[in-house]
């Protein structure tokens, strides 16, 4: 027995570092005369589908270049592209990554040499201008634009009529009103109105977007946090959800996703990426509606439209490059049945204007009881308030997480953030 | 190689001896390379890199020289103190939460008439048998709002409501001390069981002779004879509780809002998370060493042991 | 009187073995069950197993990644106890004040974080990968030989060497063994249940271990074990069927070094702690 033991273990390290030697890949891999590109996103439900049915439509244009689909957690591509890019080795690197608009400026700024230029081919003019920013440098294209993230309140219609409520009880609300709603609801059936993440201010985030307001003055430097009024109200509106304990807490994405999918909400206000995830339960199917997000109350300037998430497309600087920009260039950056694919099998909408335009974009969805939810989004998209995201988004985030903390404990909230501030000014100089 | 041999041992002139003294010398240094020059070139030197990393700043690797503004920026900086608070409330909690309950199952499990004294040895053990990303991840369902503790409480009645383990601050805490007791236990005890075996239990039977009880015994003789042991235990886990990262990523990943981050989860954030600041990153690393270094030495001073 | 002492004291022992088996009874029982039914709290086991095992292996890549961490684990034992046992013993047998000193500065790197390394590490293993590509970012190698050499190990041969009848030696020498065949004829095989000991704490943590390989390992293809199960836990639609089923194989080879090993680990521990 111990004999085998230790024969087993001599071979499996023999072999295992005889391994080693030959080990070593890049992003692209020539083998015969076709080529092999990697391509990494995280959402299974989303991105990840957008991927796979832009490389079906891809094979029909060049079949000598194949994509492999990746899927990882957002947090572990940020994490390995931070650790790669800041090495200098291409080892290991895909060929295309998506990246979140937030998080884009910081890659590009940091690491400009590991990005390879998109502007020759795609055009620029035909995505939604508010894209352009975020994914170029000094009027070098690097992003090829990809999802929008313009939010708006999902909910559950045979809920609201189970509490004697419509639709329209809970249509261009601000959010003080919406509590309100969540307490009638909460009385009548026991539901909770929605999932919360005490450590993810996203919502914060697209609370203030309906004012033009972000966590930076608009240089997207300079820390904004002591005396922004509107991050101070949208402070509030995050406590009283779960003072009034109409929220269920969660702590990551799968829980969020099981809450409304277990029917445990019946209420989601987040960017439209979700609409895949919310099709998932399809014995919800005809009980869901889109109604637009609701304002930060006290502000004359908050509309009912925001932005959340959203992302782009990036080929980065190694090996099978070129072959990765011609399929970023064929299908997301130029083509309409792409666009039109998306929308139907999975209700994605994109940023490329052309598709916009399509007719697919008016269809009435059954999930949705028949509403035109893609032209819904449109319209809501065309009122966002513009900001600056600027370097550091998430890296003031995690600051304000802190401070949120210590709100909900009870301190004052005024202290809580000049507190945030000075922290803010330390870290980010 | 082995001059020694070709020596017989009844020529032990002076000179001789000390040829073969040398040879013997040069020998045992062969034998000490390998591993010596591993650790200077996988710790030392490293570590020297680190400080001089500590004295640089920017964005991954345009570093520029900035003396020590990185260390002063540390005492300023609100989450810094916040990881260095969260992992020393571990720390003073846990560390003898955990070395007195192995010591309690130790003491317990070596009492010749206890029967099952096997299966309860393994069975307390077992935990640390388990890879701490498996441990995280099996607690943090447990511990989640829907999760089985929950279950269990609301069933028994004890709570009206769930509580939120992983999403009140001090929940948090509790629930990773609570993971961390539950896989390093066993491990500890280990320990403590096999230093037991070492003691003769004639002592015991002389004590209780001498009408000392359970307690007195396990103070007066128990502790004592452990000492060396206690106080190694002490300092491993001392150690490892300044690095705790795996079980802290994996359940609460810092949150809520920084409340149960650590010190390595704010190093790997500085260096991965966010744009790497690696000067930055290597300044907060050494200021870990410092402390596991003086809190070493306070610890072989409380114990009054001088190896 | 008495008897009541002892039910507290079983009492105490079984809340205590119940609180360390539960989460293996669970984990166990959840990797039959199906996800809805492992987070509905379903405690009973169920017909998913197989559902379950195809799952893993077929979308995964699981298998891939358990040989990954076998082969790391074991190549990181065999290597890191040969070269401890080799110091252990050079310290202990060929004693000098200058290896007493070495010794200590070495027993020093124990003090030493490996947080505070991991930077300075992953720069240096970095800049290998160009010109040694075998040996950098993403290699097995550049994941083991950090932890090669370890001052606990190499304390824990030290201690036990002291234990070591040193006349043996010299009936060696006189034998005509050269020194390096004392240490593996005589010495390697005298030491069996130190061996032991140490193979299982090695092994443990290597194949346990996530925060290195967590910045060294980029692709898929070569994460192990720990990491896939991070990564399966954060994913955005986990199944904890699979999960737990990915989280009972990871723990049945470390289970299964431990029983077999159990009787030497004891007694090896114990001649180290003395």
């Amino acid at each position: 027995m111990k004999k085998m033991i230790t024969a087993i273990a001599a071979s499996v390290t023999i072999l295992g570092l005889a391994a080693c030697a030959g080990e070593e890949s890049t992003g692209g891999t020539q083998v015969g005369g076709t080529q092999e590109i990697t391509a990494w996103a995280w959402d299974p439900n989303f991105n990840i589908r957008a991927l796979n049915l832009a490389t079906e439509i891809f094979e029909g244009i060049n079949p000598d270049i194949t994509v492999n689909v990746v899927e990882n957690a957002q947090d572990s591509i940020i994490q390995q592209l931070n650790v790669m890019m800041s090495s200098g080795t291409a080892n290991g690197l895909p060929n295309i990554v998506l990246i979140e608009d937030y998080r884009a400026q910081v890659f590009l700024q940091a690491f400009p040499d590991m990005f390879f230029e998109m502007s020759d081919f795609i055009d620029v003019n035909e995505f939604a201008p508010y894209k352009i920013p975020m994914t170029s440098i000094d009027g070098r294209q690097y992003g090829v634009p990809f999802d929008t993230g313009a939010t708006g309140l999902y909910v559950r219609t045979d809920i609201l009529e189970s509490a004697g409520l419509s639709v329209a009880d809970v249509t261009d609300l601000d959010w003080d009103q919406l509590i309100e709603v969540g307490l009638q609801v909460k009385e009548a059936t026991g539901l909770p109105m929605m999932t919360l993440d005490p450590s993810d201010l996203g919502i914060i985030r697209s609370m203030i977007q309906t004012t033009g307001t972000w966590y930076t003055e608009e240089d997207g430097i300079t820390p904004f946090i002591e005396g922004n009024e509107q991050l101070k109200a949208g402070f509030e509106v995050f406590r009283r959800l779960i003072d009034e304990g109409i929220v269920l807490p969660v702590t990551d994405w799968s829980q969020f996703v099981s809450g409304f999918n277990n029917g445990d909400v019946w209420a989601v206000p987040t960017g439209n990426w979700i609409t895949a995830s919310i099709m998932a339960a399809e014995d919800q199917a005809g009980n869901w509606a889109v109604v637009s997000q609701p304002r930060l109350p006290g502000f004359a300037n908050s509309v009912n439209a925001s932005n959340l998430g959203g992302s782009s497309w990036y080929v980065l600087n190694v090996d099978g490059k070129e072959a990765a920009a011609e399929f970023l260039a064929s299908t997301f950056g130029s083509s309409i049945e792409l666009y039109e694919s998306l929308l139907n099998e999975i209700g994605a909408i994109g940023t490329f204007i052309p598709a916009l335009a399509s007719s697919v974009m008016d269809q009435e969805v059954e999930f949705f009881g028949g509403q035109r939810i893609f032209s819904d989004f449109a319209d809501w998209t065309q009122q966002i308030p513009q900001v600056n995201f600027g370097l550091h988004t998430y890296a003031l985030e995690d600051i304000l997480a802190v401070a949120m903390q210590s709100y909900l404990n009870g301190q004052d909230l005024d202290q809580v953030l000049r507190d945030a501030q000075a922290q803010a000014n330390n870290q980010l100089n | 190689m082995d001059l020694s041999r070709s020596i017989p041992k009844a020529l032990s002139a002076k000179k001789k001896m000390s040829k073969q003294q040398l040879a013997q010398t040069m020998v045992g240094w062969g034998f000490v390379a390998v591993a010596a020059i591993l650790i200077a070139v996988f710790s030392f030197y490293p570590m020297i890199q680190a400080f001089y990393l500590s004295l640089h700043s920017g964005m991954g690797n345009n570093l520029q020289f900035v003396g020590i503004a990185n260390y002063l920026r540390l005492f300023q900086d609100a989450t810094f103190i916040t990881a260095v608070t969260n992992t020393f409330t571990y720390l003073i909690v846990q560390v003898p939460l955990m070395i007195v309950l192995g010591l309690v199952f130790s003491v317990v499990l070596n009492r010749p008439d206890l029967k099952g004294k096997g299966f309860f040895r393994t069975a307390i053990f077992l935990p640390a048998i388990t890879s701490l990303v498996a441990t995280s991840t099996i607690f943090r369902y447990l511990f989640g709002q829907q999760g089985l503790v929950n279950m269990a409480l609301l069933g028994l009645g004890i709570i009206d409501s769930p509580l939120g383990w992983l999403t009140q601050p001090t929940l948090a805490r509790i629930a990773i001390i609570i993971v961390i007791t539950w896989r390093w236990t066993g491990y500890n005890m280990i320990f403590y069981l096999s230093s037991l075996q070492n003691v003769d239990y004639s002592i015991y039977e002389a004590a209780k002779i001498d009408g000392a009880n359970a307690i007195q015994q396990f103070f007066k003789i128990t502790i004592p004879m452990l000492k060396p042991i206690i106080l190694f235990t002490s300092i491993t886990s001392t150690i490892g509780t300044l690095q705790l990262f795996d079980e802290v990523m994996n359940i609460t990943g810092g949150g809520p809002g920084n409340s149960t981050l650590t010190i390595s989860q704010y190093i790997y954030n500085l260096s991965f998370r966010w744009t790497p600041d690696f000067g930055y990153a290597s300044a907060v690393s050494f200021a870990i060493v410092i402390m596991i270094v003086v809190l070493s030495i306070i610890q072989f001073k409380v114990t009054g042991d001088k190896k | 009187m008495k008897n009541i002492g002892k039910i507290i004291t079983y009492l105490f022992l079984s809340i205590a073995a119940f609180v360390s088996i539960f989460p293996f009874y669970w984990m166990i029982v959840s990797s039959t069950n199906t996800s809805v039914d492992v987070t509905g709290g379903r405690m009973l086991p169920g017909t998913h197993l197989l559902q379950n095992w195809q799952t893993l292996m077929g979308q995964v890549n699981f298998g891939q990644s358990f040989m990954n961490s076998l082969q790391l684990s074991l190549a990181t034992t065999v290597l890191s106890l040969l070269i401890a046992s080799l110091a252990g013993y050079g310290f202990e047998i060929y004693k000098s004040r200058a290896k007493d000193l070495v010794f200590n500065i070495l027993l020093g790197s124990m003090m030493i974080p490996f947080a505070a390394l991991m930077i300075p590490l992953f720069r240096m293993f970095a800049n290998l990968s160009g010109t040694f590509p075998f040996l950098g970012l993403n290699t097995k190698m550049g994941v083991i030989l950090p932890g090669l050499a370890t001052a606990f190990l190499i304390f824990f041969f030290r201690q036990s060497t002291k234990m070591f009848p040193k006349d043996i030696l010299e009936a060696g020498r006189i034998d005509g063994l050269s020194e390096l065949g004392i240490f593996f004829k005589i010495y390697l095989p005298t030491m069996k249940t130190t061996y032991a000991a140490a193979a299982i704490i090695t092994f443990m943590g290597s194949w346990n271990s996530y925060l290195w390989p967590l910045i060294m390992i980029q692709t898929q293809d070569r994460q192990t074990l720990p990491l896939l199960i991070a990564n399966l836990g954060s994913s955005y639609a986990p199944d904890f069927g699979i999960i737990m089923l990915a989280i009972v194989i990871t723990t049945l080879p470390v289970a299964l070094v431990f029983f077999l090993l159990q009787k030497h680990f004891v007694a090896g521990m114990t001649g180290s702690v003395k």
